[in-house]
């Protein structure tokens, strides 16, 4: 009994250790530049069409069942005339301390070493902890088998499964493209170097708010931009440590003169 | 009454765990057909076998795709043009050939949808086709050999001490 005890602890002290998150092959990281986000909303039409997501309709939607892993958030200060107006695209932070790993009862979300924040599909139950816990609101649950009808099934990405009724899911900053990249960098005898890998709502963005890669190696965009003096991560003080980071819209004091 | 249930109860368990046992022993082999029965009876043993064709010729894409490839039938009709034309088989290889129809083959090694299996990286890797798919070339109908269970993957991943081979994300998609 004293042994295991022993043992269990000394697993907990290597997890908590604080160098432990600096181990992992890559720090995968998206920064969000919200000066120049628009709230056009392409990389959510982007997510859908990447990830083989079901378009639910009105009524599933209206009992908020919207199937959007990626969500642009508004927030409207202001009374008409001197309206601001701030959107924030909202999706699966990868929080490197994620509430939502300690409540899954079959281990089917975890964190890997990549650094990301997975879930495995045909190992979830669908109990659900994983969407109370989250912080962020961004986990989404296959209600029921969603069908694709002619001739939308034969857009589905191959990359991607289908996922069934009773299915926890939620952005996974595009897998199957870090994998190919991955995999085309190994074929060529390389590692995966910065750009090589753009998820599908960072190729969309238009006006290039989105960026994405490796936090661990600093001359990556990424690890520049997350030195901006405007950085700064949702919910910060839950110390979640989210590896999304945004960069704070900065906006004239006093009323606007575009409304 | 209560004796009587009681007995019934056991008998209702007993048969239930006899049907367990017979079903799923059936399912795992008579149930997933391990040897199919093909449109074609085409013969590995001949091919691979006799002739001494590599896996390759035929299977072209297992070095450069996750799908090692059903061959075309113009990979047929590339030999059988030629080659054996008379023999009652390859004449129903012509008639798909004609009417420009795939032949529909079954598919002895099927993974579900939610497994990732690149067949090129475990043929850039070094592995020889047999460790799967057994020997090919005195087969004359396909045979599944391996189970194709995630354990039976892990194993191997283990005892070649695969680079994060145990992640689900490395084979779950």
């Amino acid at each position: 009994m004293a042994g295991l005890l022993a043992r269990i602890a000394e697993r907990w002290n290597i997890h908590r250790e604080p160098g432990f998150f600096k181990k992992l092959d890559h720090k995968w990281t998206m920064v969000i530049d919200l000066d120049k986000c628009n709230g056009c909303g392409a990389c959510v039409t982007s997510c859908y069409a990447e990830n083989n997501l079901p378009v639910v309709g009105k009524e599933e939607c209206g009992v908020s069942r919207a199937f959007s892993w990626l969500r642009i958030e508004r927030y409207v200060e202001g009374e008409y005339p001197d309206v601001k107006v701030k959107f924030i695209p909202v999706m699966c932070q990868h929080c490197s301390k994620a509430p939502c790993e300690t409540g899954c009862p079959v281990y089917a979300t975890y964190h890997n070493q990549d650094g990301l924040n997975v879930q495995v599909y045909n190992r979830c139950v669908g109990t659900f902890t994983c969407a109370t816990y989250c912080t962020y609101d961004v986990r989404r649950f296959n209600w029921r088998t969603y069908k694709f009808e002619q001739p939308l099934d034969q857009q589905l990405n191959p990359d991607v499964s289908v996922r069934e009724m009773g299915i926890m899911e939620k952005c996974t900053f595009c897998i199957q493209r870090i994998r190919a990249a991955k995999d085309k960098a190994k074929d060529e005898g390389k590692t995966v170097e910065d750009g090589d890998i753009q998820t599908a709502c960072v190729q969309t963005c238009p006006t290039g708010a989105m960026t994405f890669g490796d936090l661990q190696d600093a001359d990556s965009k990424v690890a520049k931009l997350a030195k901006s003096p405007r950085r700064y991560k949702l919910l910060e003080e839950l110390n979640t440590d989210p590896s999304v980071i945004y960069l704070k819209r900065v906006m004239k004091e006093g009323p606007s003169k575009h409304g | 009454m209560i004796l009587k249930s009681f007995a019934l109860y056991i008998i209702i368990g007993i048969t239930g765990i006899i049907t367990f046992i017979i079903g799923y022993s059936i399912n795992d082999y008579y149930s997933t057909d391990r040897t199919p029965v093909q449109p074609i009876e085409f013969s590995h043993q001949i091919h691979a076998g006799t002739n001494e064709i590599p896996c390759k010729y035929c299977h072209i894409y297992t070095e450069r795709s996750r799908h090692a490839g059903v061959p075309s039938v113009q990979r047929c009709m590339g030999c059988h043009s030629i080659i054996k034309t008379e023999s009652p088989l390859i004449e129903k290889l012509t008639s798909y050939w004609e009417t420009k129809e795939p032949i529909p083959w079954v598919k002895v090694h099927n993974l579900p949808d939610y497994v990732y299996f690149p067949h090129k990286r475990h043929i850039r890797a070094g592995l020889d086709c047999k460790l799967c798919h057994g020997d090919i070339a005195s087969m004359d109908r396909v045979t599944r050999v391996s189970s194709l269970q995630m354990g039976w993957c892990l194993n191997c991943h283990t005892q070649r001490g695969v680079k994060n081979g145990r992640d689900c994300w490395t084979c779950h998609q």
